[in-house]
């Protein structure tokens, strides 16, 4: 019954509202011809702007975003009377939609119109607010528009032109990135205030504190400090994650590996030297570790006591370590770096 | 003698059991003969080897004469030198002496400007033939010891009758510093570790790519002498905090003089020395040597550096030399309590000693902050904040973005560059940090920072290449060590004794002879069971092979990537015949030739040093890139149309137009690749009239042929690109005006200019440059002439007859001719 109720009701609200601005238009030119014989015709209008401008100021003190629905939207911004900007975001939040995408950038949107909000510039010129697709599937039909997220700028004047879009695609939908486009648009700046991340801060003061708790635990005996091997284990992590470029990684984002679309092949090693996968680069990790390991082992083979048959077998493995990862690597930079003519088979 | 290391006494008891307390106390015990400067509390064998002080040169160094020993050294350097030297000569065995890319040639102008004018002219230069109409204080915008260098060799070997041209010695510097920088290695490699370590560096850093890559023969670039300099300030630092010597910290500073003159990267000295000490301090590694080290070198490299005009006041104005101060203060404020130490009870000063560090601490932090708010400190410059926040320079200075030695670096080219170094560098870290004394706390931070940049900038693999050198110099010659020789010695890691050190030691271990010798019995009794040697002739020759393999990868790195002047360039046939393109060149020797002496240049900043070194004209960008609101107004003329380009080339007066085309040879390096970082520079300062999104298809795509955006077809770089291109067909597969560069056929081929006219075009196409011409005479109108309203109903038509031409009177008496009366009738 519920089901079936829903549905109908949409499509009944979908006619009213599809029925309602050719059946408004009369109404309008009545009350109009009636405010002109008044002879209060601009007056009126005027007090239709304050009356809009002063719900708008309502809802958006409450919130920095109001949500739409098809009314709402065709009455505050598509008709006329008009002396404020209004930036639109389309989207589908609704959790059966799963858009990870709209999320996202509502979390963006979010942003910037809480830094407007609370900004000192703040003023009427500029409303943020949101059509959501379940809420106003109409305003999306009459829009023509199949793909949400969207930014949309409507001027106070005129129709929106093809620049009043935000290009999404290309320029991503940072809210630095939206804050320039609105001042684009609009000749309004907004300044764009982050809320600080605290997680890092407060993860950081956990750690110190963890490690402070556990030296003050640990007061009377405090060797490990001095231990040499822990902060040589210490500096080695360092050192293997800056040379197999994690911090590569970390700035440009690449992704884990590369799976073909085609024929389902995994790819861990990303075909250009100018460019790596996150799994190639531990992969490298890895290796390098591998190699420097071998090298320590060879050392402590020849200076360690003991056994002897245990120190040829620590040696052969050092040794083989080196060897085997090394050409290992050799063979992967090879693949990469087109035209390199030496392969491991030199020595082997 | 030897400072304890723990300040407080208690803490030192509870300390004893540590390796290191342990060991200092072995240490003192052995090596208490040598005064104050044998300072090797520290520096005794890792905590696991026993206590049985063999130390690994002795025996070599008294079996055999030290001469031979020294003869090998100095035989094996030199050839490092040659080998390093003559590997950086591809270039100019391919091509020609001459000098490479572009910052190369602004160094090579105002060294000539040096050696033909003199220093002080030099220093007083103003180039006004830079960033027209500004100039630029070339004498005070530049790091001059490369110039000095280049032109005190030039006037000593011109002194002394050997003539030179100035270009020549400007071409070989970087190759013959190299050399020095392998000695400086060797030395520095000899401190931390011993001699043979030090040969090793010395070999690895003569050849090392990444290191070539800065100094091949004709990149006459601050780089080549700077790391020089570098490797010697830390030798001489290690030196000093060794012997606690004012001499040798006077020394270091001279030396910091040098490298402060020579680059910009002296900050990365100024900042890790303090560090050095301050990590010595933690480690409660405290002594009158770093105490003496490190006020000399501060002061004297303080005021030193101040003496550089390029510099001037930025080292007590800056934060990037903050920390230096900071730790400065804090030494002080510990000497002195170590010095109240012997004058307070333990309790008492054990909290003043607390107290007093943790406020001195914060005192120099807290002043640190105030001072940078308050404006008397300039806070982290952009390239250098780039450095901690990755993400910095990509959102707000695309200019630093924009070039591509700022880019993070992949394994690739960590690989590329050091081969395998890179694999076994940690190694040599694990061993120093395990054996640590006070230098190798050094080497070890020196590493982990300089990776770090490394990682963060491809640029800064330069800082790396050194130290990668030296710690995979001491874990090759580890294991060279223990395999390479016979079965008898080297049981145990070499400690910390060079050779030359024990040399000056001989005298005083003789009181030590007799247990040396007994200890050199029990180690033959244990080396009985050594590994064989089989398999040590396995290790050594596997070991030995992958050394090749490094040389030949360098070889062949060098010459091919590495070796190219990127002014003249070279195509290969198929045949393996040789093209030489020597477009560049042929271009600005025609602006040289033709045009008027001061004729103004306008082009992309990354020829503008090309321009004034080789054509010798005025530019009005290079790269020197201190202005980025003219660089902007440059790329908005680029990416503007041709008539509101031609408002800002009249405004600045531009004669020419200097583009770089590579579409016909296929060049991907041109003006039209770059050109998005134009529109982006340009946007970012005039947002209202650039716009980056207008220079892309509405897919977002950046794309020169039909489909591409219509403000791209049209602005100024595409037209100067391709103008008359599409009249061109390369070949019969494809169309005319395919760009072989972009794959494409161009969108716009019917290209006309109004106010510029094609000046000249290179052999390949490569370099095209366009005269700006003068506004005409008379302005022609670009519309019909304005029609007036009034449209006479009929025309006038003239109402006379030829007959009446001659005009007439109305109502004129018309004669009448009367009839003569004939006189026939009378």
């Amino acid at each position: 019954m519920g089901a079936g109720g829903a549905p109908s009701r949409r499509r009944q609200a979908g006619r009213r509202l599809r029925y309602l601005p050719t059946g408004s238009f009369p109404f309008l030119l009545l009350l109009l011809l009636l405010c002109i014989q008044l002879g209060g015709g601009q007056k009126k209008k005027e007090n239709l702007l304050a009356e809009k401008v002063e719900q708008l100021m309502e809802w958006s003190s409450r919130r920095s975003i109001f949500r739409m629905n098809g009314d709402k939207f065709r009455k505050f911004i598509k008709t006329p009377p008009r002396n404020y900007s209004m930036i639109v975001m389309f989207t589908a939040l609704q959790p059966q939609r799963q858009c990870s995408v709209c999320r996202q950038a509502n979390e963006e949107y979010q942003i910037l119109a809480n830094s407007w909000r609370y900004s000192s510039a703040f003023c009427n010129k500029l409303f943020f607010s949101m059509v959501d697709y379940d809420e106003g599937t109409d305003v999306f039909q009459q829009l023509n528009m199949n793909s949400a997220p969207t930014f949309m700028h409507f001027p106070p004047k005129g129709r929106p032109k093809r620049a009043d879009t935000f290009d999404l695609q290309r320029i991503g939908f940072a809210a630095e990135q939206l804050a320039k486009w609105i001042a684009d648009r609009t000749d309004v700046h907004v300044r764009v205030f982050r809320p600080p991340n605290y997680s890092g801060t407060i993860a950081l003061a956990l750690l110190v504190s963890l490690v402070g708790g556990l030296l003050y635990l640990r007061r009377n005996n405090l060797e490990f400090i001095y231990n040499k091997t822990g902060w040589a284990m210490v500096s080695l992590c360092i050192v293997f994650a800056m040379t197999s470029g994690q911090m590569w990684n970390h700035i440009r984002g690449p992704p884990y590996a590369h799976k073909n679309p085609h024929n389902g092949q995994v790819s861990y090693i990303h075909g250009s030297s100018q460019a790596q996968f996150v799994a190639e680069s531990h992969i490298i990790l890895v290796l390098n570790a591998a190699i420097t390991m071998g090298m320590v082992l060879l050392n402590e083979a020849a200076t360690s006591k003991g056994d002897v048959g245990k120190r040829r077998i620590i040696c052969l493995v050092g040794l083989g370590l080196v060897v085997f990862f090394f050409s290992f690597l050799l063979s992967i930079f090879r693949s990469k770096y087109h035209g390199y003519p030496y392969s491991d088979l030199d020595f082997e | 003698m030897a400072e304890p290391s723990a300040p407080e006494s208690k803490h030192k008891s509870a300390l004893n059991s540590s390796p290191w307390s342990g060991l200092m106390a072995l240490g003192n015990s052995r090596h208490g003969h040598h005064g104050p400067g044998a300072q090797c509390a520290h520096k005794a064998a890792s905590g696991a080897a026993p206590p049985k002080p063999a130390p690994a040169g002795l025996s070599g160094g008294l079996s055999q004469p030290a001469g031979w020993q020294s003869l090998l050294s100095f035989t094996i350097l030199f050839l490092a030198w040659l080998a390093g030297f003559s590997s950086r000569l591809f270039a100019v065995i391919r091509f020609e002496s001459i000098i490479h890319e572009f910052d190369p040639w602004f160094n090579y102008r105002s060294t000539h400007h040096l050696a033909s004018h003199g220093f002080y002219e030099f220093l007083n230069w103003f180039d006004e033939r830079a960033w027209y109409p500004l100039g630029r204080i070339v004498g005070g915008t530049v790091y001059p010891g490369l110039m000095i260098t280049a032109g005190l060799i030039h006037w000593i070997l011109n002194t002394l009758n050997i003539t030179v041209h100035i270009r020549d010695v400007c071409v070989f510097l970087a190759p013959t510093f190299s050399g020095l920088t392998s000695i400086s290695t060797f030395l520095l490699t000899r401190e931390l570790w011993n001699q043979g370590a030090g040969l090793l560096a010395a070999c690895f850093i003569a050849i090392v790519p990444g290191y070539i890559s800065r100094s091949v023969a004709g990149s006459f670039d601050n780089e080549g002498i700077a790391i020089f300099a570098l490797q010697f300030t830390y030798y001489l630092w290690v030196k000093s905090v060794k012997t606690g010597s004012v001499f040798w910290t006077v020394c270091c500073c001279l030396s910091y003089f040098y490298m402060v003159s020579a680059w910009g990267g002296y900050v990365f000295i100024i900042n890790l020395i303090p560090l050095h000490v301050f990590v010595l301090l933690l480690m409660q590694r405290y002594s009158r040597r770093v105490y003496i080290a490190y006020s000399t070198f501060y002061i004297v490299g303080l005021i030193l550096s101040m003496q550089i005009p390029f510099v001037g006041f930025q080292p007590i104005r800056t934060s990037e030399h903050m920390a230096a101060a900071g730790v400065f203060a804090l030494l002080q404020a510990y000497a002195f309590l170590q010095y109240l130490r012997d004058r307070l009870t333990k309790q008492e000063f054990q909290t003043l000693f607390f107290l007093g560090v943790s406020v001195a601490a914060g005192a120099v932090f807290l002043s640190v902050i105030y001072l940078t708010y308050t404006g008397y400190i300039a806070p982290w410059s952009g390239r250098f904040y780039s450095l901690w926040d990755t993400g910095y320079a990509k959102i707000h200075i695309p200019i630093i973005a924009s070039v591509s030695e700022h880019q993070p670096t992949t394994w690739v080219s960590f690989f590329f560059d050091l081969h395998i170094l890179v694999c076994t560098f940690p190694a040599g870290l694990w061993f120093c940090i395990k054996n640590i004394n006070d230098e190798r706390v050094f080497v070890a931070l020196y590493a982990i920072s300089a990776v770090y940049f490394a990682g963060v900038m491809v640029r800064l693999m330069l800082t790396l290449t050194p130290v990668v050198c030296m710690l995979s110099a001491i874990a090759f010659s580890n294991v060279f060590e223990h395999y390479l020789g016979d079965d008898m010695k080297r049981e145990n890691p070499p400690v910390e004794d060079s050779s030359d050190e024990d040399d000056k030691r001989n005298p005083g271990n003789l009181y030590d002879k007799a247990g040396k010798v007994r200890k050199h019995v029990t180690e033959q009794e244990k080396t009985e069971e050594g590994l064989g040697p089989n398999i040590k002739s396995i290790v050594t020759m596997l070991m030995l092979m992958l050394l090749m393999m490094f040389a030949v990868h360098c070889t062949w790195v060098t010459s091919n990537a590495y070796s190219s002047p990127s002014v003249v360039l070279a195509s290969y046939n198929h045949d393996g015949t040789r093209n030489i393109l020597d477009d560049f060149r042929e271009a600005y020797f025609w602006l040289r030739q033709n045009t008027d002496e001061h004729a103004r240049v306008m082009s992309w900043w990354d020829y503008g040093y090309q321009i004034a070194g080789m054509a010798n004209r005025t530019t009005l960008v290079d790269n020197n890139t201190w202005n980025n609101s003219h660089i902007a107004l440059v790329g908005k003329a680029m990416s503007s149309n041709e008539t509101a380009a031609y408002k800002i080339m009249r405004t600045l007066d531009v004669d020419y137009v200097l583009v770089i085309f590579g579409g016909v040879i296929g060049y991907s390096g041109d003006d039209i690749n770059k050109f998005l970082w134009m529109v982006r520079i340009a946007e970012g300062e005039h947002p209202k009239d650039i716009r980056e999104s207008d220079y892309f298809t509405p897919q977002g795509e950046f794309r020169v042929d039909k489909a591409g955006s219509p403000t791209l077809l049209n602005c100024l770089m595409y037209k100067m690109s391709y103008y008359r291109f599409g009249e061109m067909q390369l070949d019969f597969r494809t169309p005319p005006g395919f760009d072989r560069t972009r794959n494409a056929e161009i969108g716009n081929k019917d290209i006309k200019f109004r106010h510029l006219e094609e000046a000249f075009t290179s052999e390949h196409w490569l370099v095209r440059i366009y005269k700006v011409k003068a506004p005409d005479n008379r302005e022609t109108l670009d519309h019909k002439p304005r029609v007036t309203n009034i449209i006479p109903k009929q025309k006038y038509l003239s109402k006379k007859t030829t007959k009446r031409k001659r005009g007439y009177i109305k109502n004129k008496l018309v004669f009448k001719k009367g009839k003569k009366i004939s006189k026939k009738t009378v």
